[in-house]
């Protein structure tokens, strides 16, 4: 017996499932069986199978296969030691970290401000939420073949623009080192004493923030409306600046998409690759591989030193990142169902 | 009534996903089989009356495409009832795509492969040898062996080659040359004396386009071939010569000493195409590319050039005289899959794409070069192409060098790329040898 609201229960002798003829239960597994089905084969079964792949060393040249038993050679956590010793995942690491801190900053705190004078223009709110919502209208490869014309050194708008605009210049101070030119060979490099960031990877996190911004203008445009107008008028009564109201009033009241836009602009950082591959695959050299384009060219491209074992170890490695970093989002986001 | 065909609606779905799901299985399944029906046998003649499918991949598209769906045109005619399927697949995709059809049983029955990837497929077992077909050719002088020798893994030819390529080829506007007094170098020092007078005339020498990682290795191949030799460079190749090998360590002093004397400083901001048009717009007096830059400068950068007339091109002088003669070439080949279901259709083809017959509709057409000897000159539409095609390899006593990094592929093949790419920054001779050592050993055991 248990007490509900000061009123007593007594639990029923049985439960209603195990009262439901298996006749009953059919029917809703029948709804249920084919998403389970979808769910175990596309998303479920996948997952299982590259982190058991990534215990073995294989290329695709010879798949990996849970049924082929005499076909394995089983290396343990080889993976994942040769991963984390190599050189060329470091590399890739730093230039996903530059991506990591870099663009979920610049568009939470670009799309806040952009989502903010849309919010105080007068009016065209709906045509300025349009035009910044164009750019996530088209593929992210399209948009690093746009890049790439404008980067370009020749006829490329940025280049022209510096130089008819007599702006192109360099600086050579301390740690950084920046020219306004070379945008995607070598438009300088920031020295952390342990290791150089090449400002490359801000060249292609420019393009990156202009295909995805438009994301963040929406969802914060979207909390902007559920402001309360008192709240903001009050704040104006009391004789606050604009400035204030939006540290003070705005920015408070959109936490949460905000954590939506920072988290998932993360999430972008993380598993990007279509930027990158389109505008520099990575070069010049290794200055801005990041660790999606080294998983692809451990599977695909090194085929005669079978690397695709490797490749899924970095694949889990980065899965594991997205865990940890989408945790508190999904965590939070749960939280709400469930109340 | 309706809730039991609901249920009965139900199970059919779900016996269908998983039945869907477990396909991919099934394919892979046929791996092994395909694998192992590998013919051991070399290419019979090709027999009359063939029908049934073909798929035919190929990397061309555009104007190429149809020049290719016009030099199979004789095959079709030839086959009324053979269905020729071409499949287009983006150059870049190429390797990444084959892999999957090819480990899963599903490769086409002709493709089109660079030489590393028929190397690499071969060992696999995934291809079926054309010793017979070689054999025909060499004897016939339409072939070379040192031709025979690119298309092969381990001493089997596996490859027929269609569309050719001859590198190290420096083009330069005749009218600039003219105007600066300058005539087309001969000897290596006469090389030089022409891009110190380029610079002391104010000219940028050389447009590069190392922005696209595959125009490095334009350079690599030639001084390698012209400093270190044939030798060195098919060594490297099958591994029997050391990245630290002198010849190699005294080819990538050279090209170092040529980068720092010659290069421009945006060698790695221009990509290929902008090097190209950069040079046709008079920004810089030469590049060095192949020969199917001829049929691109009209193309991509001014329609009005008169090839031969605006634009031609010389052979990079040899860098010693003493040394032979040797060729930089590339070019696109075709390979056979060895579990073809149509094998007969399959080797007829490959027969048919290394025929001058095939090879002549192309070569007319422009931006091509025909490997098959009995190709005439006078077939090419244009005095650069015509040039060109002189240049190839028809005398066996010209040996022929493919470009190296594809030859190689895979891994070796990415690491040189970008290592070349780092040279031509800081021309660091050290680091580049001690990069390639350290891949190679890995990669080869």
């Amino acid at each position: 017996m248990r007490t509900v609201n000061g009123r007593k229960w007594r639990r029923r002798p049985s439960s209603a499932a195990a009262t439901l003829r298996p006749s009953r239960l059919l029917l809703p597994l029948a709804f249920v069986g084919p998403l389970l089905v979808v769910f175990g084969a596309f998303y479920l079964w996948p997952a299982v199978n590259t982190i058991l792949g990534s215990f073995f060393r294989w290329g695709l040249l010879r798949p990996w296969s849970l049924f082929s038993p005499a076909e394995w050679d089983f290396v343990g956590i080889s993976n994942y030691i040769d991963t984390l010793t190599s050189p060329r995942f470091w590399n890739s690491a730093l230039n996903t970290a530059v991506w990591l801190v870099v663009f979920p900053l610049a568009v939470t705190v670009g799309a806040l401000f952009i989502a903010v004078m849309i919010w105080q223009a007068p009016t065209g709110q709906r045509a300025f939420r349009t035009i910044f919502m164009l750019p996530m209208t088209i593929s992210l490869v399209a948009a690093g073949v746009i890049w790439t014309f404008i980067y370009d050194p020749d006829f490329g708008v940025l280049s022209d623009l510096v130089r008819n605009l007599g702006i192109d210049f360099a600086i050579d101070w301390g740690p950084l080192e920046f020219k306004t030119a070379e945008w995607l060979s070598n438009p300088g490099t920031v020295d952390l004493g342990f290791a150089q960031i090449p400002l490359i990877n801000i060249s292609l996190i420019v393009a990156g923030f202009w295909a995805f911004t438009g994301f963040g203008v929406i969802t914060l445009t979207a909390g902007l409306t559920a402001v309360p107008e008192e709240l903001v008028d009050a704040a104006r009564v009391d004789g606050a600046r604009n400035s204030q109201v939006i540290r003070h009033v705005l920015v408070p009241a959109l936490r949460r998409p905000l954590t939506i836009v920072a988290t998932v602009s993360v999430i972008f950082a993380l598993r990007t690759f279509d930027v990158v591959w389109v505008i520099t695959q990575g070069g010049p050299v290794q200055d801005s591989e990041v660790l999606a384009v080294t998983v692809w060219k451990q599977a695909f491209v090194f085929l005669d030193s079978p690397q695709a074992g490797t490749a899924t170890a970095l694949a889990v490695i980065m899965s594991a990142a997205l865990v940890v970093v989408a945790f508190p989002y999904l965590k939070g986001l749960l939280r709400r169902e469930d109340a | 009534m309706v809730t039991s065909l609901r249920r009965m609606m139900a199970l059919i779905a779900v016996v269908a996903l998983v039945a869907g799901a477990c396909g991919d299985d099934d394919g892979g399944g046929d791996t092994t089989e395909a694998t192992q029906a590998a013919p051991a046998t070399t290419a019979p003649a090709a027999p009359a009356g063939l029908a049934g499918d073909l798929d035919v991949v190929i990397t061309w598209s555009g104007s190429e495409g149809e020049a290719f769906d016009a030099s199979l045109e004789g095959f079709r005619t030839a086959n009324p009832g053979l269905n020729v399927n071409v499949i287009q697949i983006p150059f870049g995709e190429l390797s990444a795509q084959l892999t999957q059809q090819f480990a899963s049983g599903s490769g086409p029955d002709v493709t089109v492969a660079l030489p590393g990837l028929i190397r690499l497929f071969a060992g696999e077992g995934f291809l079926m040898p054309l010793d017979g077909l070689w054999d025909e050719w060499v004897g016939a002088g339409q072939y070379t062996e040192s031709l025979r020798g690119i298309a092969s893994a381990d001493g089997t030819a596996y490859g027929v080659w269609f569309k050719a390529n001859v590198n190290a080829l420096q083009w330069y506007s005749p009218p600039q040359f003219s105007d600066l007094g300058l005539s087309v170098p001969t000897t290596w020092a006469e090389y030089e004396d022409v891009l110190d007078a380029l610079q002391a005339a104010g000219v940028e020498p050389y447009a590069v386009g190392a922005a696209d990682q595959w125009a490095s290795t334009q350079w690599w191949d030639p001084f390698l071939a012209r400093v270190g030799g044939a030798e060195a460079h098919n060594g490297l190749v099958d591994g029997s010569v050391s990245w630290d090998d002198p010849r190699v360590v005294e080819s990538f002093q050279a090209l170092g000493d040529f980068i720092a004397d010659y290069f421009p400083p945006d060698a790695l901001d221009r990509g290929f195409i902008e090097a190209l048009c950069a040079r046709t717009g008079g920004d810089a007096a030469l590049q060095n590319q192949g020969a199917f830059v001829n049929l691109i400068t009209t193309g991509e950068c001014d329609p009005d050039l008169v090839p031969g007339e605006d634009y031609s091109f010389f052979l990079m002088p040899k860098f010693d005289e003493s040394a032979p003669l040797v060729q930089f070439v590339s070019g696109d080949l075709f390979a056979v899959s060895a579990g073809t279901d149509n094998p007969d259709a399959a080797l007829a083809l490959a027969r048919y794409l290394g025929s001058a017959e095939a090879q002549a509709v192309w070569a007319a057409r422009g931006g091509f070069v025909a490997p098959n000897a009995d190709v005439p000159i006078s077939v090419y539409p244009d005095a650069n192409d015509q040039a060109a095609a002189e240049l190839w390899p028809r005398d066996p006593g010209v040996l022929a060098v493919y470009d190296l990094d594809d030859f190689i592929g895979g891994e070796i093949q990415s690491a040189l790329r970008e290592a070349l790419q780092d040279f031509f920054r800081d021309q660091d001779v050290d680091k580049i040898v001690n990069t390639m050592v350290e891949v190679d050993n890995r990669v080869r055991g």
